[in-house]
């Protein structure tokens, strides 16, 4: 330990004897390590500990007024790679007019080392070079040191004596606010050199528990400018916290955006969360952001309701031609041509009657929302997908939709749907045009449209349940708006082909879509099954033959209907207990078995399962990430990854740059993706992202529709 | 004991002083009394070129410029071009780095300091006027006392650096005032230790 005397040769005749507390070595620090054997290609986490005496402080990465960082420079064997230091939080010192922001007593510095894959086993030996500057109430001193730890490279990774240690100090990191919604704007237009900034902010409804206290705001360090240490709390009518916070520009324009850590209290823990929030001019237009050190979403532009309104029907009129909803669609033509020679009130009632079940559908997902979000659980699009019961009972349902296409039964109690459209009153049709309206909206729910996704993001964050509803309003009104207008506009259903036997044979050939959806839900189902999806084929083909013997025996027979029905119901019952319950187990799903240990080589691409952890190692060790969120229920994302990842050019391109590529397994909702989806203000997949190789930089966020032009150019980027 | 009593009741403030200080607007006025007993006040200096640093000769910030000579180098430069350099220790009088008068002139001997004035500032009256946070922490004042540039003394803030090899701001800035030019880098963040006030 280097010892630095201030004063020297000449202080000696001019000071009082000042030596023993501007000497040194009021702080200790050594090296540690969370592992003593690891394996190449893992990533290992270091810590500086720094001890303080009583009454010494050392400086966080911004240490304010005054102060200086601590620094670490490594000197590390070749394979051995160091990320950025991760700074527990800090805490605030007096004075307010040279306010600084360090550690008192002890502060370990985490730093991951990623180790490369081809290490060769055997000791390796880890050097740093630590220098501080320790302070007092009275005075401050430089110190430095040189650090050394031994790691073993092995086949078996063994803990050290001291991941207990780093783990606890792992946990003081400040985490990316996911729970919160920040905004910040300008409280005056540009003049002095100083300006009041205010940040407000609302925790989103996914906290356990009432939301924590906001306490106060560190802000990160620039050179440019200096947010001053005074947080001025503000209470702002709509939002959980708000503060205010002075402004000092040095240099340069005013600052674009500010980060920092906020600080939180709650059940009398501190926890901060990393922030970085646009600055607005006023407060409407302080757009909104949520972020994190690791990669804040680089989300801009303002974020007014009625555009959102807007997104949301034009991506409800999207949704229309996306695969999820086509077969409905065929539903939907053979339902105008049927009815195309009706009275054009009639026809008009029953387009209303569709969008009012489209409506009624809509409202009761948004009631669904709400209620989670109340219930202090993550929501999200399409979430019913990752619930088996509910792939079970909709697979059940498009086969029998098929069937009835098909013409094996009908639903309507009048006989065949020509009969239903030509003479039978509107009581007929009505629940039919209103069961498609449902339909649609189930079957939609797995496709995100482009453009859908931003505003279901937005009503996802919501807190006001008013705004979710209206939200989902307006989506369910886009979906439902052509059929609408068609419906309202006599003129062209002339150009609709004349009714006639072509009518039944086109019903039959709709079927077939029908009953591809059916395959497509039947193979989601493999997944919490696994093989037991046997018995859920059986409990289909059980299913089929009871409709066929109710279309057959109870519609079109002629008698012994009671005996048929007692069969249908037989059929059913012992269909139910054998296939589901017996055979499929199906309220007792496998466990997801696949989330975590995703990985798969495909196409020439090694995906690795996706966890901000392995993001950051990749990142430190110099590696582009691309990101793929994506889920098996999720039509646009396989379709994205057949035509614009697994493809020769990106390929080429992902080998070329060294890019690490994760996937990140949305079919079973957990957590922590909802998590990161809603830090970039998606309520869905898919989600593909583009870290650039440089820590520090944000993330590209790619289109919800890709091409492999989009993706080579996005990853040209980040390897700059 | 006594002097620091006499030097607090010679602290006093100029009419007016209480002027926020901004780069642009004109430096406020303050009295000061430096180690050898004397009265002075900024606008004793009118039509000369101004440099005030906030000192603490226990600060690495301020030990670093000083043991490498690069201050004193840079104070014998400026002076040689009719520039008043005024030294502002603001330290309070129960901190160990506080000089009495005796001391801080053995400093200045001892240390080569080539300074216009060492301006004892204990009750931090003119630190607070002029917002000083950290030691160092520099300002250049124009003829026509206009405060030109404030914040650091260079481009490189840590102890342990080569001040030489670094961008020195205060240089630059009165280089530019001597030539006539606009003052390029007019304000920059401070760096250092805080300044030891009294509570």
């Amino acid at each position: 330990m280097m010892a630095f005397l201030v004063g020297e040769a000449p202080a000696q005749n001019a000071l009082p004897s000042f030596n023993d507390s501007l000497s040194a070595g009021h702080t200790q620090a050594r090296l540690i390590l969370s592992a003593e054997v690891a394996r190449p290609g893992d990533t290992v986490w270091a810590g500086v500990d720094l001890k303080m005496e009583p009454g010494w402080h050392t400086y966080w990465k911004n240490s304010g007024a005054a102060g200086m960082p601590t620094k670490i420079q490594w000197h590390l064997p070749p394979g051995v790679t160091a990320g950025p230091v991760q700074w527990p939080l800090p805490e605030k010192f007096p004075p307010a007019e040279v306010t600084t922001y360090g550690y008192e007593n002890e502060a370990v510095l985490l730093v991951p080392l990623t180790l490369a894959g081809n290490l060769p086993p055997g000791p390796l030996n880890l050097k740093a070079n630590v220098s501080w500057l320790e302070c007092s109430a009275e005075v401050c001193v430089p110190d430095q040191t040189n650090l050394e730890a031994t790691l073993t490279i092995g086949g078996v990774s063994k803990n050290s004596e001291a991941a207990a240690l780093l783990e606890t100090w792992r946990k003081k990191i400040p985490q990316p606010a996911t729970n919160c919604l920040v905004r910040a704007w300008w409280q005056t237009s540009a003049g002095d050199d100083t300006r009041p900034l205010v940040v407000a902010g609302n925790f989103t409804g996914v906290l356990a528990g009432a939301p924590p206290t906001v306490s106060d705001f560190y802000p990160a360090g620039s050179d440019a400018y200096e947010l001053q240490a005074a947080t001025e709390k503000l209470s702002l009518a709509g939002s959980d916290f708000a503060f205010r916070k002075i402004v000092k520009k040095f240099s340069g324009d005013w600052p674009k955006e500010i980060s920092g850590v906020l600080v939180t209290e709650a059940d009398g823990q501190r926890r901060g969360y990393e922030i970085t929030v646009p600055v607005g001019e006023q407060p409407g237009a302080g757009a909104l952001s949520v972020s994190p050190a690791s990669g804040p979403p680089p989300v801009t532009g303002t974020v007014a309701l009625p555009l959102m309104l807007l997104y949301a029907f034009i991506g409800g009129l999207i949704l229309n031609i996306m695969p999820c909803v086509l077969p409905v669609i065929a539903l939907k033509i053979l339902g105008f041509v049927s009815e195309a020679r009706s009275e054009p009130r009639r026809v008009r009632n029953l387009g209303f009657i569709y969008a009012l079940g489209v409506l009624v559908s809509f409202l009761a997902l948004a009631a669904v929302v709400i209620g989670l979000k109340a219930a202090g659980r993550h929501a999200g699009w399409g979430m019913q997908f990752g619930s088996p019961i509910f792939i079970v009972c909709l697979t059940t349902l498009v086969t029998l939709v098929a069937l009835n296409l098909f013409g094996v039964f009908e639903v309507t109690a009048g006989g065949k749907i020509l009969d239903a459209a030509g003479q039978l009153a509107s009581r007929h049709g009505a629940p039919g045009a209103f069961f498609n309206g449902v339909l649609a909206t189930v079957l939609a729910t797995p496709c995100t449209a482009p453009v859908l996704a931003t505003a279901l993001g937005f009503a996802f964050l919501q807190n006001n349940p008013a705004i979710i509803l209206l939200i989902f309003l307006f989506v369910g009104l886009g979906l439902a708006a052509p059929y609408v207008i068609l419906s309202c506009s006599p003129a062209w259903l002339k150009f609709l082909p004349r009714p006639g036997p072509w009518m039944e044979q086109f019903k039959k050939a709709m079927g077939f879509p029908m009953l591809a959806t059916a395959v497509w839900l039947f193979n989601l189902a493999y997944d919490d099954y696994g093989k037991g999806v046997f018995w859920l084929g059986m409990f289909l083909v059980g299913v089929a033959l009871a409709a066929w013997v109710f279309g057959e025996f109870v519609q079109r027979g002629r008698a012994g209907k009671s005996v048929a029905w007692a069969v249908v119901v037989i059929l059913l019952a012992g269909d139910y207990v054998f296939a589901l319950e017996k055979g499929l187990h199906w309220r007792t799903a496998v466990p997801e078995m696949t989330t975590d240990s995703f990985s798969r080589t495909a196409g020439g691409i090694a995906w690795q399962p996706w966890s901000p952890q392995a993001v950051a190692a990749a990142r430190a060790a110099g590696h582009p990430v691309l990101v793929d969120f994506t889920a098996d229920w999720c039509v646009t994302c396989n379709v994205n990854r057949k035509i614009a990842i697994e493809v020769p050019s990106v390929e080429n391109k992902l080998k070329e740059l060294g890019v690490v590529t994760l996937v990140g397994d949305y079919t079973h909702f957990p957590d922590r993706i909802t998590a990161e989806l809603n830090r970039f203000h998606r309520a869905g997949v898919p989600l593909v992202l583009v870290y650039p190789k440089n820590p520090e930089a944000q993330p590209i966020v790619l289109p919800q529709l890709l091409t492999p032009g989009i993706v080579v150019e996005a990853l040209d980027r980040a390897a700059r | 004991m006594k002097t620091t009593i006499a030097v607090l009741t010679a602290m006093t403030l100029a009419a007016g002083a209480f002027a926020a200080v901004e780069v642009g607007q004109p430096a406020p006025d303050f009295t000061g009394t430096t180690i050898d007993g004397k009265t002075i006040h900024l606008s004793d200096f009118k039509g000369k070129i101004v440099v005030i640093e906030s000192y603490n000769a226990d600060c690495p910030y301020c030990h670093n410029q000083y043991k490498t000579g690069a201050m004193q180098a840079l104070q014998q430069e400026l002076a040689a071009k009719g520039v008043v350099w005024l030294l502002v220790n603001s330290v309070n009088p129960n901190n160990p780095s506080h000089r009495t008068p005796e001391q801080a002139k053995a400093e200045m001997a001892a240390e080569k300091m080539h300074v216009t004035a060492w301006i004892d500032d204990s009750s931090g009256t003119i630190g607070h006027l002029y917002d000083m946070k950290t030691t160092p922490d520099m300002y250049v004042i124009n003829k026509d006392g206009i405060l030109v540039y404030e914040g650091a003394i260079d481009n490189q803030p840590d102890p342990f650096h080569d001040p030489a090899k670094a961008r020195n701001y205060v240089r630059e800035a009165v280089n530019s005032l001597l030539a006539d030019k606009p003052v390029e880098i007019s304000q920059t963040k401070p760096y250092g230790c805080s300044v030891k006030y009294a509570d």
